[in-house]
């Protein structure tokens, strides 16, 4: 299977005993938004500055569609759309003129490069601002100018290390629905970042980074289901009776139940099909149900948990 | 075969846009029309007070054509290598299908040309300059070595200033220690190695001095009040020969190390 990204054992020292990256190995399907996940120092964009090919590997190999970039450098990067950091921007120059000189280096004809101008500066939203000099932008703007600059190629794969890094909420959401839409359209994405929020709304799959190593990797829905607490909150119309707790005890996959006015937290064994039994047998038990939410952890819950396991393997 | 055709054509593509780029950012910058400018305007001020022959007025024109390079050379190439790790621009640059060897051929070549620009603007007014005031027939027949000279001098200036930028992290001190170094560091190595009676044959400043010499005036002319005190300074006049050399072997070795050191550069 061809992988959209793919690295094999990458090491990168910076003198004699620090390691940036400690035999981090990834493989990310064609069409996955992955957030790759880490504190600051993890060495999230260490392992992207390899992938674009800013820095050479100690040892080891990163592929982009299956080609060597350290190797062949060239051919990878044309594959690659990279908004790394909080990159700076040439002040005296307008949009049109630096992301025509960047459709020249992705060997894009005139007429398409000037095409692809518009289209880019329309979907991030600085249309209007094509022939203004970029010293004038904001940093919202300039983020999605630079986002922009990585799309103009119409690249398979996307890297976005710190996409939402210095911006305002209307910035940060600016750029998880553009997020969304290249998700939708099929693109791969690789998601640096330590926000969690942002990694859980648009991401599908989340790795994990801790001290140059890979720690945890899973799919959303699989991290999803860990984070089940085994606890359902039920909200029914009116109050419980007596005799309706002692109903809702007797459910045999229920374990135990605490009861506060019109709200009671069934505890359970945390298996998705007990908990449809359940919300079947409370129906057929004629209980009114107003609502009914399996209780679990946030990203941030399972974050805490996967890096208290790494300092207590330590 | 082909594939290796194919790379050269793509290096040699790559360094060609470049070069196109840099040029741009030159002129967006204004960097390029003020020098240019300057190359324009600084031979009219020996309208000032002209000398009897055609031969002694170029060569007094052409004493400043040093500073202009170095000025050029100072500004074109300042910030070649390190003014895109400073300001962050190289992460926009790099993670692109072009090799970091392009792209500093490219800007390299970009310094070059603008300062070859403004040497030829600037040879171009002095030669209307004496041919208004001596005639056609007057104009210097070494005029065309000196240019040729001047260029090769702008070739290991540019290349001295390239090596700074590749060696230092901002952009303001590569610019102002190679301006330096070549207006006075090597102008002091110079003139000790002149009072001790050692000729300084292989600094690049000294062998500038052909670029009048050629002229059959001397231009490394004693400064303050009285020629007779300071006759040590005529004591030598670089050999056409080894003065050439000597500037391109800096523009090589300057050329060379700054490329290596940019292309390794990580940060």
């Amino acid at each position: 299977m061809e992988y959209a990204i793919r690295t094999e054992n990458l090491v990168k020292k910076y003198g004699k005993d620090f390691a940036a990256l400690d035999g981090v190995s990834l493989r990310i399907e064609k069409g996955q938004v992955v957030g790759y996940v880490g504190p600051n120092g993890a060495g999230k964009t260490t392992t992207i500055k390899i992938l674009t090919g800013l820095i050479k590997p100690s040892s080891g190999h990163a592929y982009v569609n299956g080609i060597d970039v350290t190797a062949n450098a060239r051919k990878a990067l044309r594959t690659i759309g990279a908004l790394i950091e909080v990159p700076g921007v040439y002040d005296y120059l307008t949009p049109h003129e630096m992301l025509t000189y960047f459709g020249k280096v992705y060997r894009m004809s005139s007429a398409e490069i000037d095409h692809r101008i518009k289209e880019t500066l329309e979907l991030v939203r600085l249309s209007d601002w094509e022939h203004k000099k970029m010293g004038t932008f904001s940093t919202g703007m300039l983020r999605r100018l630079t986002i922009a600059k990585a799309l103009l190629h119409r690249p398979d794969n996307l890297i976005l290390d710190e996409p939402v890094l210095g911006l305002d909420p209307e910035g940060i959401r600016d750029v998880r629905e553009l997020i969304r839409q290249f998700r939708s359209e099929g693109m791969t994405v690789f998601l640096s970042s330590h926000l969690l929020g942002e990694v859980a709304e648009v991401c599908n799959t989340v790795i994990f980074l801790n001290k140059g190593k890979v720690i945890s990797s899973d799919s959303m829905e699989g991290i999803g289901r860990s984070l089940e607490l085994g606890v359902v909150n039920v909200k029914f119309l009116k109050s419980l009776s007596r005799e309706e707790i002692e109903k809702l005890r007797a459910i045999e996959l229920v374990r135990s139940v605490d009861v506060n006015d019109r709200t009671a937290r069934l505890h359970y064994d945390g298996k998705p099909e007990s908990s449809v039994q359940i919300l079947r047998r409370l129906v057929s038990s004629n209980f009114e149900v107003v609502s009914y939410n399996v209780e679990s952890a946030g990203l941030e819950d399972y974050y805490v948990s996967v890096m208290s396991d790494e300092k207590g393997a330590n | 075969m082909e594939i290796r055709r194919e790379s050269i054509w793509n290096d040699v593509f790559e360094t060609y846009l470049s070069v196109n780029f840099e040029l741009v950012k030159h002129l967006k910058r204004r960097r390029l029309p003020i020098v240019a400018a300057l190359a324009v305007i600084v031979p009219l001020i020996f309208y000032v007070k002209v000398p009897d022959t055609a031969d002694v007025f170029a060569a007094t024109v052409l004493s400043f054509v040093n500073i202009l390079i170095v000025v050029s050379a100072a500004m074109f190439a300042g910030d070649a290598v390190c003014g895109e790790f400073e300001k962050k621009t190289s992460l926009l640059l790099f993670p692109t299908p072009q090799r970091r060897s392009t792209i500093f051929a490219g800007k390299y070549i970009a310094a070059l040309l603008a300062t070859f620009l403004v040497v030829l603007l600037y040879y171009l007014t002095m030669t209307l300059q004496t041919a208004q005031l001596y005639g056609w027939g007057e104009i210097p027949a070494e005029l065309g070595k000196s240019f040729l000279t001047a260029l090769i001098y702008s070739a290991a200036a540019v290349s001295v200033v390239y090596f700074f930028s590749a060696l230092l992290k901002r952009s303001i001190t590569s610019t102002i220690v190679g301006f330096l170094f070549l207006m006075m560091i090597l102008q002091v190595v110079a003139m000790v190695l002149m009072l001790v009676h050692q000729e300084p044959w292989f600094i690049v400043t000294y062998s500038a001095n052909l670029i009048t010499d050629v002229l059959g005036v001397l231009s490394s002319l004693p400064f303050g009040p009285g020629e007779e005190e300071h006759a040590w300074v005529l004591m030598f006049s670089p050999d056409f020969g080894v003065g050439i050399a000597v500037m391109v072997a800096y523009a090589i070795v300057g050329f060379v190390t700054g490329m290596a050191m940019g292309i390794r550069r990580e940060d």
